[in-house]
């Protein structure tokens, strides 16, 4: 007996356990993708600290990739390995070809060092780091190799800033010397099949820059950084050349860029003059893919340009500000850029350092050092930042910043990406190269969704209804048979109805589209044709037709309607398109035609949902109670009035709740969109054009996202919000119909 | 006329006639892919047109339509195979260019191996460099010895060299597992022991291969000469043809015969050439057991569900929670339950038990990547409101009486479940499962982030242990839908296998539906007179 109690008792654990098991199952499904969105929100974080002294004064620095030694070049031409584990150095290298002069100026790009001397001339360094193994342990060994020194200043003066870029055949390097002049460089193999030939350009080009002097207006500056005097006042203080060798940009101490077109080695052009400053430009700098524009200022601004394509100006390209990003309030004196992302690091002179992203303008980090931060440099792997400052002094922070593109403004506002002439709502997540700038806006998929889903409401939602009302007043009893196939029609998996709509529906409604155009017109006229045929006919037939035969009655007709208008689909293209229905979207209402389009999806999502519209209407309607109905008739009330007047608002809640579960299968319809749009995330509510939806984007990009990263952490939030967005809904409706039969049971 | 209208027949009509349009949307649909899945294996007679410019064309009719833009005007898309010949399958001809049309009584359809069909006329076979005169007849014998020939060829590939790569993973796991334990001399001798059978297998396998690559070079020995429409002739080894036929030569019986032996080759062989052609066994048992471990899980799930709710609750605040929860699990798209199960079953769950149980193969991931197991269980948690509202409706049907009858003998709550109500509220659990499986058999979406693929190397049940691999990738008729008519790089061709793999899922689904509504409705007659 004892036994038999403990087996129920188990049992009715057991069962609640099980039935509670639900409830985990939707809570898990939240908190999982909740879990795997949150680090997007999380900020970026310093995992740890150092600080280390250092023998001298530096003036550039980097790190290998694995952040375990860095260097520092001192003026002198000491290069200095240092272990960043215990601060000890490691290796010390002297640049051979110095010789007596002294460091003025340096141009760090990835691992290549170009510095500039006192006595005018310019040295390449390169220093790599190679891997081995020694007991299976890695062990990182730096490498230095130079290049013999090339006088570029015949005048022999100090060169007060630099800028280099080189690729396999060619080099242009442009430095600025002391007393304010301008000079290129640029070597070429101009090899033949035979022998290797060097074409040499060397060119004074201060007259681009000198022409344009503004009148007389001094900007009072640090004379100590910047003192190569221009005339007029006016220095320049920083370059900036790309790796496309083709744009050289010049700061100059009245806050003013010059853009000079050096495409063309022998005559480099001045394409334009910006002011970007009321004081000097301090620093300029490319992000990673050298196509925008970071520039630092006296005052502390930091802000990022671009050309932007702008017809007004004659080149047809124009110096635009993309990004503004926070100031430091100090004069900014270094920049380093990411080697992964658009990510950058800058400082300025009252000791602060930000971590800044550019796409999302986001200030990711902020950190501050007693002294100046006199030069810096992001890790190759864009996982840590080191600082020299002037009190010899050398800072690194080991950091974690796993997604910086990601803000909610990036995510839901108007971004202007690298390449754009304005800001836009863009979505493409993967691009050809390295440099590319991920467009995450989840608007075009959310727009996508939500046009998607409008078009094939306004299908689904009168058929569905209509066909409930009829099926559920006034069809005949023995007809009801005809309910199970419209259920069955909810079987019908998705993927079938996609690749139909894909691969049949859209080439076919291309080819007749003038023919569904006027299609609601001959379905209108073949019903009055049947009502008026059905009245001409003779009472025997009739009674053996019964009422509530209608839908039978009616199929011969409307299948003649749809044959009908088929047929007429030349007809009707040359009376309503002119003789061409593309031609007539494009020129008159300027809407361009795409195979497979909106109106598709409406077509067969509307197929997908009508079911289940059809039987939630149909179930809230035929429960409406009896007496109710009875009464309405009683009164004299048409069996259309007692219809529409009594079952439609009694029933309403519950087909309030049909259209809300329809809306949320719309929502997340994954295959029908995925098969009969072209997908493309274009915004734009032309019916003609296709679209992308969040669904589908999940199901494209979710195999190829790498575990972790920003897209797969995107595409979790696109279906969180799905996920969201229809739990809602379901509540809601599901909420609505529980009322609804509760007040029905009373009744 | 306005009295008429005030009556509200007209509305009425218009109701009616949305019905119509839904029924006439469903059939439809089921006659349209019927229709053209049915149709392709049926073998099209070959026409061979004369056009104005002087070339021949052999090939099939596929279809005819006017010519847009131009009135009265048809053409004619004919399929003419020969891939490897005209790059392309297909061609549209204006029907004013074609001078004559013919209907060659030995014209011949080649199925190859590769590139699709070749129609032409059979000339010579090739051997050892001499040419002879060959008719349909004496192919005959030359094929059963290259089927043979293949046979022995699959055989050596499957099974043998299968079993050499199986028992070579083995060993390398094997051998890494020893070369992480700790030094001893026991250890090193393993090591050895392993290393030196490592040898021997790979030493099996080379000769294996040389084997193979000797039946392959004898298999390309013997070539036939087809002529082609144009005049040219090509060679086609005797190996790579799969069927020949004269088509304009069958009578009905014969082409009845034929579009039988198609249909059954279509459902029990593997895809050929990208998907394009051959058959889709593969994709039928992927779905067959996907779909059965899948119920596997979901049933007892939705059953305790579902019996909690009709029997245990009271209307309180877990039981209406669980309503919710459950109305959601049918509400919240597929592709969220997809994504959820990547995210959790695969990475999470499955990583772990990487972590755990095979170290050795790491990096490469067994259960930490899409695969047959993490697909159903996504699918099971998909499915649970199918189970739940069908039992809940085979619980409601069972009358009062005979709980309180079980009751009234003595027997406690869980011993009128189980021994009374559940057993006669069976059919409902049986139409809640099949109606699961069939709304897993149709899902795709969740599939193409767990673990489904275009084409799965192997089964993922065969002969070696443990006989069912869960962790294997499989492939699903759903998804080769997808992907064959949206992804092969030759869609049009292919386009007639998509309308038979839908056919044979439309099948498969609306025959799972349909047995749960009959069910469904036999249960509820059933308990409409016992209630009495």
């Amino acid at each position: 007996m004892k036994k038999r109690r403990l087996i129920d008792k188990a049992a009715r654990w057991l069962i609640t356990l099980g039935g509670a098991a639900t409830i985990f199952a939707v809570l898990a499904l939240f908190v999982f993708l909740f879990i795997e969105v949150y680090p997007l929100l999380r900020g970026a974080k310093v995992l740890k600290e150092k600080t280390f002294s250092l023998n001298g004064k530096i003036i550039s620095l980097g790190v290998d990739e694995y952040q375990e030694i860095a260097y520092t070049v001192s003026h002198d031409g000491t290069i200095e390995f240092i272990s960043l584990s215990d601060g000890s150095i490691v290796n010390t290298y002297l640049i051979a070809g110095l010789k007596n002069s002294t460091i003025t100026s340096v141009d760090k790009d990835e691992n290549r060092l170009v510095l500039g001397t006192n006595d005018g001339r310019i040295l390449k360094v390169l220093i790599t780091f190679s891997e081995s193994f020694d007991n299976e342990k890695k062990v990182i060994i730096p490498e230095v190799s130079e290049k013999e020194p090339v006088q570029i200043d015949d005048q022999k003066r100090t060169l007060r800033n630099i800028t280099s870029r080189s690729d396999d055949s060619a080099t242009v390097t442009v430095v600025s010397t002391e007393d304010g002049r301008l000079l290129l460089k640029s070597t070429e193999d101009v090899s033949t099949l035979f022998d290797g030939e060097k074409k040499e350009i060397k060119r004074d080009i201060t007259d681009l820059v000198k022409r344009y002097q503004p009148n007389g207006l001094h900007e009072p500056h640090n004379s100590i950084l910047y003192s190569s005097g221009l005339g007029n006042g006016t220095d320049i203080t920083s370059l900036a050349l790309d790796h496309f060798m083709e744009n050289l940009y010049v700061g100059t101490s009245s806050g003013e860029i010059f853009h000079i077109n050096i495409s063309d080695k022998e005559n480099p052009s001045l394409q334009e003059k910006v002011r970007v400053s009321d004081k000097a430009v301090t620093t300029l700098g490319f992000l990673f893919g050298d196509i925008s524009l970071v520039v630092g200022d006296y005052r502390g601004g930091v802000n990022i340009w671009m050309q932007v394509r702008d017809e007004t100006s004659p080149s047809g390209w124009m110096l635009k500000k993309i990004h503004t990003l926070k100031s430091h309030n100090a004069p900014v004196i270094a920049f380093a850029p990411s080697l992964r992302d658009k990510g950058f690091v800058t400082s300025a002179a009252n000791g602060t350092i930000y971590l800044n992203h550019a796409t999302s303008e986001q200030n990711v980090l902020i950190f501050k050092v007693p002294a100046t931060p006199a030069a810096l440099t992001f890790s190759p792997k864009a996982d840590g930042i080191l600082a020299a400052s002037s009190n010899n002094n050398l800072f690194q922070w080991i950091i974690s910043n796993p997604h910086p593109e990601i803000t909610l403004k990036t995510l839901f506002g108007k971004v202007w990406y690298e390449g754009y002439e304005k800001p836009e709502f863009v979505w493409q997540s993967t691009g050809g190269t390295d440099d590319f700038e991920p467009k995450l806006s989840l608007v075009p998929l959310i727009f996508g969704t939500i046009k998607g889903t409008v078009y094939s409401m306004i299908i689904a939602v009168p058929i569905g209804i209509f066909a409930a009302l009829y099926t559920s007043q006034f069809l005949h009893k023995s007809l009801k048979i005809i309910k199970p196939v419209i259920e069955l029609m909810a079987a019908l998996p998705s993927v079938i109805l996609g690749f139909l709509a894909g691969l049949w529906l859209a080439p076919l409604i291309e080819r007749v589209f003038p023919a569904i155009v006027i299609m609601p017109l001959f379905i209108i006229l073949s019903i009055a044709l049947a009502l008026y045929l059905w009245r001409c006919l003779p009472s025997w037939i009739k009674g053996k037709y019964r009422y509530g035969a209608e839908a039978l009655f009616l199929i011969p007709f409307i299948i003649g309607a749809i044959y009908v208008s088929i047929q007429l689909n030349g007809v009707s293209e040359s009376v309503l398109f002119g003789g061409d229905y593309r031609q007539w979207l494009l020129h008159i209402l300027g809407l361009n035609y795409d195979q497979r389009n909106a109106l598709i999806v409406g077509f067969a999502m509307g197929f997908a949902v009508i079911p289940l519209i059809f039987t939630i209407s149909e179930d809230a309607m035929s429960n409406v109670p009896n007496n109710l109905t009875s009464a309405s008739l009683a009164l004299g009330a048409t069996t259309w009035h007692t219809a529409v007047r009594v079952v439609l608002p009694t029933a309403s809640p519950g087909i309030f709740s049909a259209v809300m579960i329809g809306f949320g299968r719309a929502v997340g319809e994954t295959m029908i969109v995925l098969m009969a749009t072209g997908n493309t995330p274009i915004m734009g509510w032309n019916l003609f054009n296709g679209f992308r939806a969040l669904a589908a984007n999940i199901a494209v990009e979710m195999p190829e996202a790498p575990v972790g990263g920003t897209l797969y952490r995107v595409l979790f939030l696109a279906a969180l919000l799905l996920f969201v967005t229809t739990f809602i809904v379901n509540t809601f409706a599901e909420t609505v119909r529980q009322k609804m039969k509760r007040r029905y049971s009373k009744l | 006329m306005k009295k008429f209208l005030r009556t509200g027949n007209p509305y009425i009509w218009l109701t009616a006639c949305a019905l119509t349009i839904s029924m006439l949307m469903v059939g439809g649909l089921v006659a349209l892919i019927t229709m053209k899945g049915l149709g392709i294996f049926w073998p099209h007679t070959i026409v061979k047109f004369t056009l104005q410019d002087g070339t021949v064309v052999l090939g099939e009719i596929e279809k005819e339509e006017p010519i847009p833009q131009k009135k009265g005007m048809y053409r004619t898309k004919l399929k003419v195979g020969n891939r490897d010949v005209y790059g392309m399958d297909f061609r549209w001809i204006d029907n004013t260019d074609i001078i004559s049309r013919e209907y060659p009584l030995y014209a011949l359809t080649f199925e190859r191996r590769e590139w699709g069909n070749m129609y032409g006329f059979l000339k010579g076979l090739k051997q050892d460099g001499d040419i002879q005169p060959l008719n349909l007849k004496e192919l005959a014998p030359l094929r059963e010895e290259s089927k043979a020939l293949l046979k022995r060829i699959r055989y050596i590939e499957r099974k043998v060299i299968g079993k050499i790569n199986y028992q070579m993973e083995k060993y390398r796991l094997a051998l890494k597992h020893l070369m992480t334990q700790q030094y001893s001399v026991k250890a090193q001798e393993d090591i050895e022991e392993v290393k030196a059978k490592v040898e021997n297998l790979e030493k099996t396998y080379r000769e294996k291969e040389d084997m193979l690559a000797g039946l392959y070079a004898q298999a390309k020995e013997k070539e036939i000469i087809v002529l082609l429409a144009d005049g040219k002739e090509k060679n086609i080894p005797v190996f790579n043809i799969i069927r020949v036929y004269a088509p304009n030569e069958m009578g009905v019986f014969a082409k009845i015969g034929f579009y039988l032996m198609k249909l059954w080759e279509f459902v029990s062989t593997e895809p050929r050439e990208a998907n394009t052609e051959g058959g889709i066994f593969p994709a039928i048992f992927g779905t067959v057991m996907m779909v059965f471990i899948m119920s596997i899980a979901v049933v007892p799930f939705g059953v305790l569900t579902a019996v909690y709710l009709r029997e245990y609750a009271d209307d309180n605040i877990v039981a209406r929670l669980i309503r919710i929860s459950v109305s959601n699990l049918a509400g919240v798209p597929s592709i969220v339950f997809g994504v959820f199960g990547l995210g959790f079953f695969i990475y999470f769950v499955g990583g772990n038990i990487d972590k755990v149980f095979f170290s050795e193969s790491l990096p490469a991931p067994t259960f930490g990547t899409g695969g047959i197991l993490w697909a159903s269980l996504t699918l099971a948690l998909l499915t649970v409101p199918v189970v739940v509202v069908a039992t809940e409706e085979g619980l409601s049907a069972v009358p009062k009486s005979v709980r309180e009858g079980s009751y009234a003998l003595g027997a406690t709550k869980f011993e009128t479940l189980w021994k009374v109500v559940i057993p006669q509220a069976t059919p409902g659990i049986l139409t809640g499962t099949i109606l699961a499986m069939a709304r897993a058999a149709g899902e795709v979406a969740p599939l193409m982030l767990t673990g489904v693929v275009k084409l799965a190397p192997s089964l993922p049940v065969d002969q070696y242990f443990p006989y069912i691999h869960f962790e294997r990738k499989f492939m699903h008729l759903g998804f080769h839908i997808y992907d064959v008519g949206f992804q092969s790089p030759n869609v049009e061709a292919a386009i007639p296998m998509v309308y038979t793999t839908t056919l044979v899922l439309l099948f498969i689904v609306l025959v799972l539906n349909l047995t749960a509504i009959v069910m469904r409705n036999k249960l509820r007659k059933r308990y409409r007179t016992t209630a009495l």
